[in-house]
């Protein structure tokens, strides 16, 4: 692998965002006017829970975070169908970048934004909607970087076994609703029926959303969300290592646009 | 099919240092159809071999394998050497490809476009504006660095995309179909930067259906035909080998009989092989009825006779054969000289 050719793709597909940044500017207004409008609902919740100060803002600020970073699970796929529609694609295997390169850097670009998208949430959760995390900052930030991975690792694996832009766009889209449902991003998990507590474990944003309620409710340390941090991690390696086996490079995609 | 000093071993592999590219036996499928035919060819350094052949020839195939960026399933593929089946980022740094799809990013800048390639080709960013500048002079696109890719037109668009290929100076370029659709302008400067890239010792392999361009650009020739290699050489070589002229009488109604030896009917037409023109019509003009006759043409032999002779088609219907459905159809325009 060259960190060299990583990057210069890495540069240029943050130079090709920057030309049209409403997707992400989207993805970082939406889940905040959310917050506010669900915040009390959640409030209840907790209070129901225990939490008896809490405002709603512990949970709704962590689950829209979540929800709205696993809803944009497909922006990782859409930049290699635009290539094919661009015609690049078949320019940049030409390179003497490798696959693993053109993979890196055009994922990197991905975890970037989620990252942002999750930080920008919880710092603008204080002064917004009077969040406060009684833990570690570092630890929301390790679970945030860790959950940008394993989410963007899942768009790969969406984006390997679609053909079609549509296809990228139903798969990615209904699976990452349905990941962030299924774990607990819409509603906390102890309220949804038991079928779906036995399946909530198997997805990251399930670990994302312990681990954020440990550290902003629990005041969780960086230690104490090792196996949130672990779980999400190992479900990025399998989503990144099920997406290399089934990536083919060779495969035209069809895009749309 | 190697010229002059190189020698193919029996086993396939190249025992010629000055060999850049060489091919052989290589052979790919596309299901039931079988798109080469255990193709044999050869590009000396400085050499531009233009690959000729109609549409479904197995052309951009052939070019594509070499970029590597499809399989072969058998054969042997040697860039400067070294093995391209492989695909080694050893052997992508010799190649500049150019695909017969216009391959650019829109929402970016020309020189955006140029500085990733270029990064991405090994060119050192200190070197890098340097080689983007002298490459933008050479195809005449200094003026559109700075605009975005998608506001150009198409024959700029055809110069930028061509010019991605050439700024790592590649030891071997690969241009498929790199005129398509290109004006009068856009197609001199690329066939300049072909000259001058092969002067500099680059091989080029030039993949076009375009023959009188190959015929303008006097290089060597290789043409392919149903996924092999049917002749190969210097295009005055070939014409002289392969060709002869014809004379062409077109006729208004019925065609007459001509007992002349060698005429084929065409239609309204008769073609007459006539390696004396002025001797065939003064022979044949006397017998045709008054009146019948709406036209003569003595065509001058050409690769298009070449080709005619080789495999008993006109190339311009063997193209049409192999268009695109939507081309046989009218509905994308193709341009044609």
């Amino acid at each position: 692998m060259s960190l060299r050719n990583s990057l210069a793709i890495l540069r240029h597909e943050l130079r090709v965002m920057w030309t049209d940044p409403s997707t992400v500017i989207f993805v970082i207004a939406m889940p905040l006017v959310m917050v506010a409008l669900m915040k009390q609902l959640f409030a209840l919740a907790l209070r129901d829970e225990g939490f008896a100060g809490a405002n709603g803002s512990e949970f709704a600020v962590p689950a829209m975070a979540v929800g709205f970073a696993a809803f944009g699970v497909g922006y990782a796929g859409f930049t290699f169908f635009r290539d094919h529609g661009w015609g690049t694609w078949d320019r940049l295997r030409a390179t003497p970048a490798s696959s693993v390169d053109i993979m890196v850097g055009k994922v990197l670009p991905t975890v970037a934004v989620t990252f942002v998208q999750l930080g920008v949430l919880f710092t603008l959760g204080g002064p917004l909607f009077g969040l406060r995390v009684s833990g570690s900052w570092v630890a929301l930030g390790l679970l945030s970087a860790v959950l940008a991975l394993a989410l963007s690792a899942f768009g790969m694996l969406v984006t390997a076994i679609t053909r079609t832009m549509n296809q990228l766009n139903a798969v990615g889209s209904t699976g990452g609703m349905a990941m962030a449902m299924l774990g607990g991003a819409w509603v906390p998990v102890a309220t949804m029926p038991g079928w779906a507590q036995v399946i909530a474990p198997a997805l990251p944003t399930y670990w994302a959303m312990e681990g954020f309620r440990d550290v902003i409710l629990a005041g969780a340390g960086v230690r104490s969300v090792a196996t949130p941090v672990l779980a999400m991690a190992g479900f990025g390696a399998l989503y990144t290592a099920i997406a290399a086996w089934r990536f083919r490079f060779e495969d035209s995609k069809v895009y749309y646009g | 099919m190697g010229l002059g000093r190189t020698r193919i071993a029996v086993d396939g592999l190249r025992v010629d240092d000055g060999l850049m590219l060489h091919i052989y036996g290589l052979c790919k499928a596309y299901g039931r159809l079988q798109a080469l035919q255990g193709v044999d060819l050869d590009a000396q350094a400085g050499e531009i071999v233009a690959l000729l052949g109609p549409n479904g020839a197995g052309k951009t195939t052939l070019v594509s394998i070499v970029a590597g960026l499809r399989k072969a399933d058998s054969g042997v593929v040697e860039v400067d050497g070294m093995d391209a089946l492989r695909r080694s980022a050893d052997v992508r740094r010799r190649i500049g490809l150019a695909p017969q799809d216009l391959g650019m990013y829109p929402v970016v800048s020309v020189r955006h476009n140029l500085q990733l390639f270029g990064e991405l080709a090994g060119v050192r960013r200190t070197e890098l504006k340097a080689r983007i500048d002298e490459v933008a002079e050479g195809l005449a696109i200094t003026d559109l660095l700075d605009r975005k890719g998608g506001e150009l037109s198409g024959g700029q668009k055809r110069r930028v995309h061509t010019a991605i290929a050439l700024l790592h100076r590649p030891r071997l370029l690969l241009l498929d179909e790199a005129t398509t659709g290109a004006d009068v302008e856009t197609r001199g400067h690329i066939l300049e930067l072909v000259r001058e890239l092969a002067a500099g010792g680059s091989a080029v392999l030039y993949s076009t259906h375009y023959l009188t361009e190959v015929e303008t650009l006097g290089s060597n020739a290789a043409f392919l035909d149903h996924g092999r290699v049917i002749a190969r050489g210097a295009v005055r070589e070939l014409i002289a080998a392969h060709a002869e002229p014809v004379v062409e009488l077109v006729f208004e109604g019925d065609v007459p009989p001509i007992p002349v030896r060698g005429a084929a009917v065409d239609g309204q037409r008769v073609r007459i092989p006539a390696p004396d023109p002025a001797a065939t019509l003064v022979e044949v003009i006397p017998q045709v009825p008054p009146g019948a006759l709406s036209a003569v043409e003595i065509v001058r032999p050409s690769l298009e006779s070449v080709y005619l002779t080789l495999t008993g088609r006109r190339y311009d219907e063997a193209d049409r054969e192999g268009a695109p459905d939507e081309e046989k159809e009218g509905k994308r325009s193709v341009t044609t000289q």
